[in-house]
């Protein structure tokens, strides 16, 4: 039991990576895996011994994303998403690679919560995309092409932040 | 072989390293022959970097403690004193895990085997970066192992440590060359090799001090795995899809050479 219950705590800077990119506000993703914890703590006999831990708390995670994107949305409420820069993701050490940075976490948050789940655990999490699919429960197609879609509609973002940019330079 | 036709859905499958070992070369001809689709390639993969990099700093820091405290732990479902004690037990498991946060008494509890988070992260990047990187057939390294004097020499001088490019050739790995790596606050170095089966694997180094040394550890990810260890400054992981006797066998060699190499 106190394996299972230290394998858990071993994980939790992966699902705080997850939960950071799949909602970028650090209060919000924090509240994610603090949910995610109490669950899998409630429910330790589900997992049995020897499958990894890292999945079935992702699995877990992502249920209760799905939950909480579903509320928002029939409240019609937007996510939680501050500004202040003590949530910013700022990890990386020179600006360029800031800014960088910065652009492809606010474009992760712009496509939609489906492409983007599965786009963090294969780009950001390394899953493969049998493990992906797993986590997600969907056929391992579908993953394919929501990563290559995902993947798609990041790079368009992109392109429009640093058109918007250049055009500002130009003004 | 008969020649299957690539499509734009390969391109994602080879930055996902999932297209098969035996179809990466005549993938890499076909981007070859399509500028198009080569530039596609080249910009979903530094996407792919960047991502990976953006969300990377999250595994750096602390972990707030309500996500450690016994109420998110369970402590409404068990017995209050159990409940405690048990408490206890996952944060020092926890402190271990994270390398030690002082002010905690969790010399006398005993603590499970783990890596701390530190070396597992230069573990996690040094996977991260050899999944992207070995999938490459011709965009494999920056400086080949033809300039290795010049490869050795640039990379050192980036890093900021002292280098070698360990010789493999006792384990059937020879050079293919190197590439700078972004890495947490600094840079990374990656050597790569690859025996006659065109099988690859990485040595990452960084320059880490203050760390505290590590032994050996050992990292099992999804596309591949890592020995990595923290020694002298030098933050270093062995990566690849090897077996794992394999990969011991390779860090060891190079603790030994890079140890050589910079007291040399």
């Amino acid at each position: 039991m106190n394996d299972k219950r230290s394998a858990i705590l071993q994980e939790i800077p992966r699902l705080r990576r997850y939960a950071r990119a799949l909602l970028r506000d650090r209060d919000a993703a924090d509240d994610l895996v603090q949910d995610c914890l109490e669950r899998a703590l409630r429910r330790l006999d589900n997992w049995r011994v020897g499958d990894s831990p890292r999945r079935w708390l992702f699995t877990i995670m992502h249920h209760l994303f799905v939950d909480q994107t579903r509320r928002a949305r029939r409240r019609g409420e937007a996510f939680p998403v501050s500004h202040d820069e003590a949530g910013e993701v700022v990890s990386e050490p020179s600006q360029l690679d800031a800014l960088a940075a910065r652009d492809v976490a606010d474009a992760l948050q712009s496509i939609g919560s489906d492409r983007r789940a599965a786009l963090v655990l294969v780009a950001v999490e390394g899953l493969s995309y049998a493990e992906a699919a797993d986590v997600l429960g969907i056929p391992a197609g579908t993953l394919m092409s929501r990563v290559s879609r995902g993947r798609e509609e990041l790079r368009a973002l992109l392109d429009d932040t640093s058109r918007r940019k250049s055009i500002k330079v130009v003004d | 072989m008969q020649q299957r036709d690539f499509t734009e859905r390969d391109i994602h499958l080879s930055i996902d390293g999932e297209l098969p070992l035996d179809e990466r070369a005549a993938f890499e001809r076909w981007l070859e022959r399509n500028p198009e689709m080569n530039a596609k390639h080249a910009r979903y993969r530094k996407d792919a970097e960047t991502l990976h990099a953006a969300f990377a700093g999250v595994l750096d820091e602390e972990i707030p403690s309500r996500l450690l405290h016994p109420a998110a732990l369970g402590g409404r479902q068990v017995p209050r004193q159990r409940s405690a004690v048990l408490w206890r037990s996952l944060a020092a498991a926890l402190i271990f895990a994270v390398g030690g946060i002082g002010g905690f008494a969790a010399s006398r509890l005993t603590l499970p085997k783990a890596g701390s988070e530190t070396g597992a992260q230069i573990a996690d990047r040094a996977i991260a970066a050899h999944v992207i990187y070995a999938a490459e057939k011709l965009h494999v390294v920056e400086v080949g192992a033809d300039q290795k004097d010049h490869l050795v020499g640039w990379l050192s001088k980036r890093v900021g440590l002292r280098l070698v490019a360990p010789d493999f050739t006792s384990e059937g790995y020879s050079l293919v060359g190197g590439r700078l790596l972004p890495a947490a606050h600094r840079t990374a170095a990656q050597f790569m090799y690859q025996d006659a089966s065109g099988a690859r694997v990485s040595l990452y180094v960084t320059d880490d001090p203050g760390r505290a040394d590590t032994g050996f550890r050992f990292m099992q990810e999804d596309n591949a795995r890592a020995f990595y260890w923290i020694d002298d400054g030098y933050g270093c992981a062995v990566a690849g899809a090897a077996p794992e006797a394999k990969l011991k066998a390779l860090a060891k060699l190079a603790y030994r050479q890079l140890l050589a190499g910079e007291t040399g």
